[in-house]
């Protein structure tokens, strides 16, 4: 697990692979029991970290001002990660579906008992954050961000998505 | 488990204050960043110039994210604030194509790298001219130099347009610029040109296009002259 300070405050942040509690995640989430309240995302459309500290960058300003899109934090995060203003598709996208097995879990402001917490809700292997670059699915961005062949060759995947993430208002 | 204290914000530091923004120096999720606020003007009727400068707040994150698309080397944007009218993108360590320019000039030092420049201004609006992306204000100052790469800034006046017109004033401003600033490094814009020539599909229009301005240009001028003599 690793901590991240953004805007004063944190955000914690760990990596899965081999997840086998997917289903029952998404359902505690939807039924809005998850304890604690964490944001999982879809780690193949994740191939490096900064993109999501740019989102909850995003995220936490937007609750700064009390203008949330969706009704939680997290999962505002989530929708903030997809670069696309289409918000069921976002958190279906970005978001976990029943058969995820690999999933970046994210909570903002953790305490140290929370982050045990975070650990042991997710059934799963916990790997470092530097193989989100190797596991990524860089098809699926690429597809998924409309990234162009040109623009790979003067950009990293990252700062690709970063900038999808920082433009979708005024697209 | 481990805490990674990546510093943030906070700390704003001016560099540079212009007619439609300020840009200050700070950091960005760990990452040291530019950040371009734009300000009200007072002179301006209130409802009008919240429209005004919001509207180009996204053009520019628009345009640039545009010309990323074409393969133009642009900042990456961080973010995009509609209530501070305010941008924030990566710093780039660098130099202005300007500074350099003007250290060969004084210098006398490293003029053949001129050519390299040239090429790769060139080739750089070729593409982004070929994206639809005019830049709408090319001078050296709104080029940086990063490790012998060429970085494109400043998007702010930058429109979506398909008409040679539009690109031909946009290289007219570049030729000016470099007329009026560099003009004792010789035709770099001959050279400039050659490169656009190279990488642009649609060149041939547009350099119509400027010919035809500058054909216009000269024939103002000489009969300001002439209205002057005579």
């Amino acid at each position: 697990m690793k901590v991240y300070e953004i805007s004063g405050t944190t955000i914690s942040v760990a990596l899965f692979t081999d997840v086998v509690n997917s289903k029952e995640l998404l359902e505690s989430m939807q039924a809005g029991t998850l304890e604690p309240e964490v944001a999982l995302l879809n780690a193949k459309l994740i191939p490096d970290i900064f993109p999501v500290l740019a989102a909850a960058h995003k995220t936490l300003v937007a609750k700064s001002r009390d203008s949330l899109t969706t009704r939680t934090l997290h999962s505002e995060l989530v929708y903030n990660y997809s670069g696309s203003k289409h918000i069921s598709e976002s958190l279906k996208r970005c978001g976990i579906s029943d058969t995820t097995t690999y999933v970046l879990v994210a909570r903002f402001s953790a305490s140290d008992d929370e982050m045990i917490a975070m650990k042991t809700l997710i059934k799963g292997n916990e790997v470092d954050l530097d193989e989100l670059d190797g596991r990524a699915d860089k098809n699926q961005i690429q597809k998924h961000y409309k990234i162009t062949k040109p623009e790979l060759d003067v950009s990293t995947y990252g700062d690709a998505i970063t900038c999808r993430i920082a433009a979708r208002d005024a697209l | 488990m481990e805490t990674e204290a990546n510093g943030e914000s906070g700390s704003l530091v001016l560099i540079k204050q212009g007619a439609e923004a300020r840009v200050f120096e700070s950091t960005f999720a760990g990452r040291k960043c530019v950040v371009k606020e734009r300000f009200s003007k007072k002179y301006r009727h209130p409802t009008l110039d919240a429209k005004l400068t919001l509207k180009r707040l996204y053009a520019e994150a628009r345009c640039l994210t545009k010309a990323r698309k074409v393969g133009v080397v642009t900042p990456v944007l961080y973010a995009v604030d509609t209530v501070s009218h305010s941008l924030t993108f990566e710093y780039v360590e660098g130099l202005s194509v300007k500074d350099h320019f003007l250290e060969f000039g004084s210098k006398r030092v490293g003029l053949e790298n001129t050519d390299e420049f040239a090429l790769q201004i060139g080739n750089t609006i070729g593409k982004l001219h070929d994206g639809g992306v005019v830049h709408g204000d090319l001078t050296t100052s709104n080029m940086l130099w990063r490790d012998g790469k060429l970085v494109l800034i400043d998007f702010g006046l930058s429109f979506v347009s398909t008409l040679p017109e539009d690109k031909a004033v946009d290289l007219y401003v570049l030729e000016r610029a470099l007329l009026s600033m560099h003009s004792s490094l010789g035709n770099v814009m001959e050279k400039v040109l050659a490169a656009y020539r190279k990488s642009s599909k649609q060149w041939c229009s547009t350099l119509n296009k400027l010919a035809d301005g500058m054909i216009l240009y000269y024939n103002t001028v000489l009969s300001f002259h002439c209205g002057l003599f005579f």
